[in-house]
C-alpha cells in the first residue's frame, strides 16, 4: 500500500468521523436547548438524594396520596417537601434501631435521619425540577383546577429516584395552558 | 388531560378586573412609608446617595416633595409618584421586544425575561417611572432573608418599574370570579402601608368599590392629563383651607 492510498482512503475517513462528532455534539447542544437533554451518559437520570427515598415504596405498595406528604400543594406555591417529623409518623423511634424495620435497606436510609445525638436531622434533598428565576410557577390552582400530578411529573410512583420527565420548557406550560384556556398573559407567571 | 372545572379564559378576565388606584393628596404627609414598603414588597435593590446623584436610582414609587410661596407663607407640597399604567401609555409602543405591554387587568406589565435593556422606555415614560439595573443588584447578607420569594429579583441590563404588586393581585384573584374578590380584600403594598390611608386601590369595573367612587370627586385630576396617556392611577387634588 503506497502513501497515495493510504490518504485517499484515511482523509475521508477522518473527516467523516469528525462530522459525525460535530453532528452527535450538535444534536445534543440543540436537543438540550429546545427541549431536555438526551437520557444518555446519566443525563435522564435524576439525582442521587441524601437519603434513597423510593417513591415506589410509599406509593405503589403502601398506597399513600401524594398530598399526605406533599400538604401545600392545592394550597400554596410550592407543593413542599415533609419535615423528618413527618417522616416519623409511620417510621417511629422504636424502627430506626434497624430491628423493627420493614428491610434493611430502610433501616440504613432511615439511621441517615440523625446525628450523633440521636436527633432527626432535616435532609438536604437535591432538587429535582428547577424552573429560571423569572418564573413564578403557582401548584395551587392547577390542581384545584383538576390537573393531576402526573401530567407535569409523571409516573412518579414508580421512579424508585425521581427523576424530571417533561422538559418544563416556557412552550411546554404555555400549549399546556392554551388546550386548558387557561389564562396566557405574560403577567400570569412573569412578576 | 382532564380539566374538572373550566378556567376562566383571557376575555373573561378583561371584563372582571380593571385595577386602579386613586391618590389623595390632601392626605399624604409626606412621610414615605409607601416607599420603603414597596422597596421591601418588591425586592427593589438599596441605592446609595451616588446612585441619586447620577439619576440612577431604582425606585418604583418616590415621594416628590416642592415647595409653594415664599418664606413665611410657604406650603410644603407632596405627590408620590408611581407607574401611572397608563391606558395609552408612551413607553409600550417603543419597546422593540415587546417586554412591555397592556394586559387585560388594565395594568401595564414588565416582563423581565423578554427585556434586552435598551431604556427606550424609560426614556419615553414622562412620569420617570421605570429604572433600569445599571448594576447587580446586592443586598446586605443580613437581608437576603427578607427577599419576596413571590418577586422575581431582576439582574443587571433589566428594566423595572411599580408592578401594582402583580404578585398580591395573582394570588389574590388566581381561578376567582369578581364576586369572590370583595373591594379591599387585598391592597399593593404602598396603599396598604399608608398610615394616612391616602392611596386607595380597587376594581373600577366594580361600581361599588372606593375606587370607582372616587372617580366622581371633583378633586380628581390625572398628572400630565394634557400629554393623553390616560393614566389609570389618579391623583385628589390638595385644597387649602385656610387660602392659598
Amino acid at each position: 500500500m503506497n502513501n497515495n492510498t493510504l490518504i485517499k482512503i484515511m482523509v475521508p475517513a477522518i473527516g467523516l468521523s469528525v462530522a459525525l462528532v460535530v453532528a452527535a455534539v450538535g444534536y445534543f447542544v440543540l436537543q438540550s436547548w429546545w427541549s431536555s437533554p438526551p437520557a444518555v451518559l446519566g443525563f435522564g437520570d435524576g439525582p442521587t438524594q441524601p437519603i434513597a427515598f423510593p417513591h415506589t415504596t410509599h406509593v405503589t405498595d403502601a398506597g399513600i396520596d401524594c398530598q399526605f406528604c406533599h400538604r401545600q400543594v392545592s394550597t400554596d406555591e410550592a407543593a413542599t417537601v415533609p419535615a423528618v417529623a413527618q417522616c416519623l409518623f409511620c417510621h417511629d423511634f422504636g424502627r430506626i434501631d434497624g430491628k423493627k424495620s420493614e428491610s434493611d435497606n430502610a433501616a440504613v436510609e432511615l439511621a441517615k435521619l440523625y446525628d450523633e445525638g440521636g436527633n432527626p436531622q432535616s435532609v438536604n434533598w437535591v432538587r429535582v425540577h428547577r424552573l429560571p428565576d423569572h418564573v413564578q410557577f403557582v401548584h395551587a390552582p392547577h390542581i384545584q383546577n383538576g390537573v393531576s400530578c402526573t401530567t407535569c411529573h409523571g409516573d412518579v410512583a414508580s421512579m424508585e429516584v425521581v427523576k424530571q420527565v417533561r422538559n418544563l420548557k416556557m412552550r411546554d406550560c404555555v400549549d399546556c395552558h392554551r388546550d386548558n384556556n387557561a389564562p396566557t398573559d405574560c403577567a400570569t407567571c412573569h412578576y | 388531560m382532564a380539566t374538572q372545572t373550566k378556567p376562566q379564559s383571557a376575555t373573561d378576565r378583561s371584563e372582571a378586573f380593571k385595577w386602579s388606584m386613586v391618590i389623595d393628596l390632601d392626605r399624604c404627609t409626606g412621610c414615605e412609608a409607601c416607599v420603603v414598603a414597596c422597596q421591601s414588597e418588591n425586592n427593589v435593590p438599596i441605592n446609595e446617595e451616588s446612585a441619586f446623584i447620577e439619576g440612577r436610582a431604582i425606585q418604583w414609587i418616590r415621594v416628590e416633595r416642592y415647595w409653594e410661596g415664599e418664606w413665611p407663607d410657604i406650603k410644603a407640597r407632596f405627590i408620590p409618584v408611581l407607574c401611572q399604567h397608563c391606558e395609552n401609555a408612551p413607553c409600550e409602543p417603543v419597546c422593540p421586544v415587546y417586554a412591555t405591554y397592556h394586559n387585560t387587568e388594565g395594568l401595564n406589565v414588565q416582563v423581565y425575561n423578554r427585556c434586552v435593556g435598551t431604556r427606550y422606555c424609560g426614556n419615553n415614560c414622562p412620569y420617570h417611572a421605570r429604572s433600569f439595573n445599571y448594576w447587580e443588584p446586592v443586598w446586605p447578607e443580613d437581608l437576603r432573608n427578607q427577599l419576596n420569594p413571590d418577586v422575581t429579583v431582576r439582574s443587571r441590563g433589566v428594566m423595572e418599574k411599580c408592578s401594582m404588586c402583580v404578585q398580591r393581585i395573582r394570588r389574590s384573584t388566581r381561578s376567582k370570579t369578581p364576586n369572590d374578590v370583595p373591594d379591599g380584600s387585598f391592597d399593593p403594598a404602598c396603599v396598604q402601608a399608608c398610615p394616612t390611608s391616602a392611596m386607595t386601590f380597587g376594581n373600577l369595573n366594580n361600581p361599588d368599590s372606593k375606587v370607582s367612587k372616587l372617580q366622581d370627586d371633583e378633586r380628581k385630576y390625572h398628572v400630565f392629563e394634557h400629554l393623553g396617556t390616560a393614566p389609570t392611577v389618579m391623583y385628589l387634588k390638595q385644597v387649602d383651607t385656610h387660602g392659598a
